[in-house]
């Protein structure tokens, strides 16, 4: 069995040792296999392992090797996918348990792009239950109960990618796929110190997801780094024609050249100060440091500030409009009294209340809102802050009381679909770790990612893991 | 900006962090925890635990909230109908947000109908090929 110096590294680096040869994909998947079998009950990280399925696609990825048909940076990485996509014959349960039992005949269109690529699923992520789209109180509304964060088994990872954020930052994958409709791959990616990346919407096809929010719900990756959440993006980017939200051809690809976009262009960062009122003791320092790292590389970082507006109350009765009816027939059953969460069981019958009128006029305020924002990139290529003003918080919190502050840049950047990502960026005196985050233009993924991926050539929190026994 | 501020919580900042939490599905409860406390006050009690609605949004949650009841009141215990009388208020503190923004009438939604206008046609079945004729 490999090593935890094997297992934690990154997908580039796993990548050409695969390539060369000196590991084989058999192995690794067997080594994440046997590591999540040991470690991933312990954190609740997995709604299920897929032993089987894992195992004949390292064999066929072997053998493709073997024979010189090598696919690229993915061919032989296992990874673990977030159980609201569809694989075909396994279950996939949304996380809840109304859904326990379901299984779909196809695969998620992400699933299929992964596949082509060679990348190998391990199993299906745990989850919080419909990706909290009924609503939640606490890190336990999920089928698996709360996943425990690995860096403090009594932290929560934050959702509602929770078991993906646990499974990077355990080292019980190569990388796994996420979803975001309003911070569920930035909060994780921060709570777990790893790096998470949200696409523009639109660029990532849905086919085979469970919708929450139609005109909210993205699909990106968690990793080890940036370049890794790169070379992911760039294998489940692109357009599909059975995801008609996807955007056309030349929008959606996105293609992964290394040298050229990180000697391209020169970024003008923003330096937000309107995204948090606060910070908790400890993490004002580390993002006030991080703005000196980025200084160092970017000399145009200046102060920008979000525009003023209910974006937060638009974002909210927009998304509340569309879970109330992805979920109408869960809610009209009643069927939502078997989750598990007690405010899940009554968020729908309010989302539900919302009027056509006010979605509306929610949208019609998206509209301007998408202006506003497209005129501030006129000025700045990207806007970085704290991924959250917090590290992460007891397992047992309410977090209607506890994890509760205005969040603009969360509800702008969902509400117009921007890309973010979030990278580490240092660790409290609690040793929780700290993210940053940036977020760009709609459409200019590549100029996100290469500022975290210039951001991490010379700051290591990335390569830091938990001790976890 | 970075000084940590900590303090307990009150009453109606409780309110004011649902409100806002229901925004933050994100940070945590996505979509709209809408999550008031469990146990919850009767409707005047609920209602002044919101002093910023006016009365006439009081009445609208609470109109929403009988809304719900006269639909599904079967289904809840009493503390649940508490929650969500809580709930409705809260999602009135952003119905009232939203509605008081400035629109003109031309100011369009950011939702448009894509008209399936490149959906390839039924494809055409070749002609059968004619039975030969017995002669």
């Amino acid at each position: 069995m490999l090593g935890e110096q094997i297992l934690y590294l990154s997908v580039g680096e796993l990548a050409k040792k695969i390539q060369s040869k000196q590991i084989s994909p058999v192995e690794l998947t067997e080594s994440y296999l046997a590591r999540s079998e040991a470690l991933g009950p312990k954190l609740n990280a997995y709604a299920r392992l897929t032993p089987d399925l894992a195992l004949e696609q390292a064999h066929a990825a072997e053998k493709d090797i073997q024979r010189g048909h090598y696919r690229g940076p993915l061919h032989g990485i296992p990874f673990a996918a977030k159980d609201l996509l569809a694989v075909k014959g396994v279950p996939t349960t949304w996380g809840a348990k109304p859904f326990a039992d379901q299984v779909f005949d196809y695969n998620a269109t992400v699933i299929e792009h992964l596949h082509n690529v060679g990348a190998i699923l391990l199993g299906k992520a745990a989850m919080i239950e419909l990706a909290g789209g009924m609503g939640y109180a606490y890190a336990s509304a999920s089928l698996q109960g709360e996943a425990k964060n690995p860096w403090d088994t009594k932290c929560w990872t934050c959702g509602s990618s929770s078991g993906s954020g646990a499974i990077v930052a355990a080292g019980l994958a190569g990388f796994a796929i996420g979803t975001e409709t309003w911070g569920s791959i930035v909060c994780p990616s921060a709570f777990c110190g790893v790096s998470g990346f949200r696409p523009t919407y639109g660029r990532v096809s849905r086919r085979g997801a469970m919708a929450l929010s139609y005109s909210m719900d993205k699909i990106g990756p968690l990793a080890r780094s940036a370049e890794d959440c790169t070379n992911i993006f760039a294998a489940i980017a692109g357009h599909d024609p059975l995801d008609r939200s996807t955007l056309p051809v030349d929008k959606a690809a996105f293609t992964y050249s290394p040298a050229a976009d990180l000697k391209g262009r020169s970024l003008r960062i923003g330096w937000l100060t309107n995204a948090w009122k606060k910070y908790d003791p400890g993490i004002g320092k580390i993002v006030d440091a991080a703005k000196i790292a980025l200084r160092h590389h970017f000399p145009s970082v200046r102060d920008a500030a979000l525009p003023e507006g209910p974006w937060e109350d638009a974002a909210t009765l927009i998304l509340s409009g569309e879970a109330g009816s992805a979920f109408s027939q869960l809610i009209r059953s009643g069927r939502v009294k078997d989750l598990n969460d007690p405010v899940g069981r009554l968020g729908g019958y309010v989302s539900q209340s919302v009027s056509g009128a006010d979605y509306t006029t929610a949208l019609r305020i998206r509209d301007i809102l998408q202006k506003k924002m497209t005129e501030m990139f006129d000025s700045y290529d990207v806007l970085a802050t704290a991924s959250l003003p917090v590290a992460a918080t007891p397992l047992n919190l309410n977090l209607v009381t506890g994890l509760s502050f205005p969040d603009p840049l969360g509800g702008i950047g969902n509400l117009c679909g921007l890309p973010a990502l979030s990278v580490p960026c240092g660790f409290t005196d609690k040793n929780l770790p700290v993210g940053l985050q940036f977020v760009g233009r709609a459409g200019d993924d590549a100029a996100v990612l290469q500022a975290g991926r210039i951001f991490q050539q010379t700051t290591t929190w990335h390569k830091k893991h938990p001790r976890i026994s | 900006m970075n000084e940590p501020r900590k303090s307990g919580i009150t009453r109606r900042q409780f309110a004011r962090r649902a409100a806002l939490l229901s925004a933050s599905a994100s940070i945590a409860p996505a979509a709209s925890v809408f999550a008031g406390p469990l146990l919850t006050p009767p409707a005047q009690e609920a209602a002044a635990a919101h002093p910023n609605l006016s009365a006439e949004s009081q009445a609208e949650a609470e109109a929403r909230y009988q809304q719900i009841l006269s639909q599904y009141g079967g289904r809840f215990s009493a503390e649940e109908k508490g929650s969500l009388r809580e709930m409705n208020l809260v999602t009135q503190s952003s119905l009232d947000k939203v509605r008081a923004y400035s629109l003109e009438n031309g100011d369009a939604p950011a939702l448009y109908l894509k008209p399936l206008v490149e959906r390839e046609k039924k494809p055409v079945q070749p002609p059968a090929a004619a039975p030969a004729k017995k002669s």
